[in-house]
């Protein structure tokens, strides 16, 4: 089946193109990755569940430990795989010593995707982003956690983000599967996209 | 499956993602604090944590700066390193910003005051009581860098980036 190219399509490409000037020696192209790459690995970290502020240090850490680590990353393609991978690992290391987190808890998947922060402050959203809010907060709430760090991981990244996760990477396909449909059924009642 | 285009996986994520991105945007300067970090990397800086931060708009001022009526705004902040501890006060008036500073331990340190590039912008030294002053900081976004005097092979200190 073939698909228009999204938005994200476009900056993982680019993102290849920036990480493989630099490693040729332009500085500058350093900075356009980190321009281009530090809103995504944001959402990645938010996704998390860290706060605000301790998320701007995991996305700092994140890129010190890409320009240390460059020469391991093999194929500039994987460079924003990589990024998103390394920022989503180091947010949940981070979590793990706060004190959210319940060391027995048996699911996995809910250990490693805790509640839904609220956004800061009240953002006054588009007609289309209004809605598409209000059906998401219809999904459970395991549904709500999964897809949002799956909207925000690039696809290349997504067998990782499946054995992140402790799913099989057969099952995290049907279970984002199932949240998706149960999203659909709220959109087509709320009188959308039909 | 022959679900409308609107309703393809791929595409329902994207919004799901463009959404998220309007609920919870980053901090407006996260990627220069990403680049200020770096760039402390490739400087060898030893980098200092703010550990206490606090704005104080005028009215509500403390008794210290009480006195002064053009004072608009104050702001404290506190850092620390393996090896000192720095107060930095910002008072904004109507015609800049004073920048007052303490060192803890008193040590012989060269202040620097650099923007986010790592350009020198002004420059100073601690004095024996372990304070400094820069009476009209430049604006914008700027770090100050403490170095050793005379020069040591300790790598200097720095703050992270803050706006003044």
């Amino acid at each position: 089946m073939t698909r228009q190219p999204t938005e994200s399509d476009s900056v993982w490409e680019t993102s290849a193109q920036h990480f493989e000037r630099w490693r040729d020696g332009d500085q500058g192209a350093m900075d356009e990755l980190v321009h281009l790459l530090s809103p995504v690995l944001w959402q990645v970290v938010r996704a998390c569940g860290l706060d605000r502020e301790t998320s701007e240090d995991v996305v700092q850490t994140t890129w010190l430990a890409l320009v240390r680590s460059a020469d391991g990353i093999a194929e500039a393609r994987a460079v924003s795989g990589w990024l998103c991978t390394t920022a989503r690992r180091e947010a949940w290391r981070v979590a793990k010593q706060g004190t959210r987190q319940t060391p027995e808890a048996d699911d996995i998947l809910d250990r490693h995707l805790p509640e839904e922060p609220a956004p800061e402050q009240q953002v006054v959203l588009d007609d289309e982003n209004a809605r598409l809010w209000d059906c998401l907060k219809q999904l459970p709430e395991r549904c709500q956690r999964l897809l949002r760090i799956v909207a925000a991981t690039p696809r290349p990244d997504y067998t990782v983000l499946a054995n992140d996760l402790g799913m099989p990477v057969g099952s995290i396909g049907p279970t984002r599967g199932r949240c998706l449909e149960k999203l659909r059924v709220e959109l087509v009642r709320s009188g959308g996209l039909a | 499956m022959n679900e409308s285009p609107q309703l393809d996986d791929e595409v329902l994520l994207e919004a799901i993602s463009r959404l998220w991105r309007q609920v919870d945007p980053p901090p407006a300067d996260l990627a220069h604090g990403v680049l200020a970090r770096l760039a402390a990397e490739d400087l060898e800086l030893e980098l200092l944590t703010l550990v206490e931060t606090s704005d104080a708009l005028a009215g509500v001022r403390s008794a210290e700066t009480i006195e002064d009526a053009d004072e608009l705004t104050s702001t404290f902040l506190e850092y620390v390193g393996p090896d000192l501890r720095v107060y930095v006060h910002l008072s904004a008036f109507d015609d800049g910003t004073r920048l007052d500073g303490w060192v803890v331990p008193a040590s012989p340190l060269t202040v620097t005051l650099r923007d986010d590039q790592g350009t020198t912008l002004q420059q100073t030294s601690v004095d024996q009581h372990g304070r400094f002053a820069f009476a009209r900081a430049a604006s914008g976004v700027v770090r100050l860098t403490f170095a050793d005097e005379p020069p040591t092979t300790a790598r200097p200190r720095a703050t992270p980036p803050f706006h003044v």
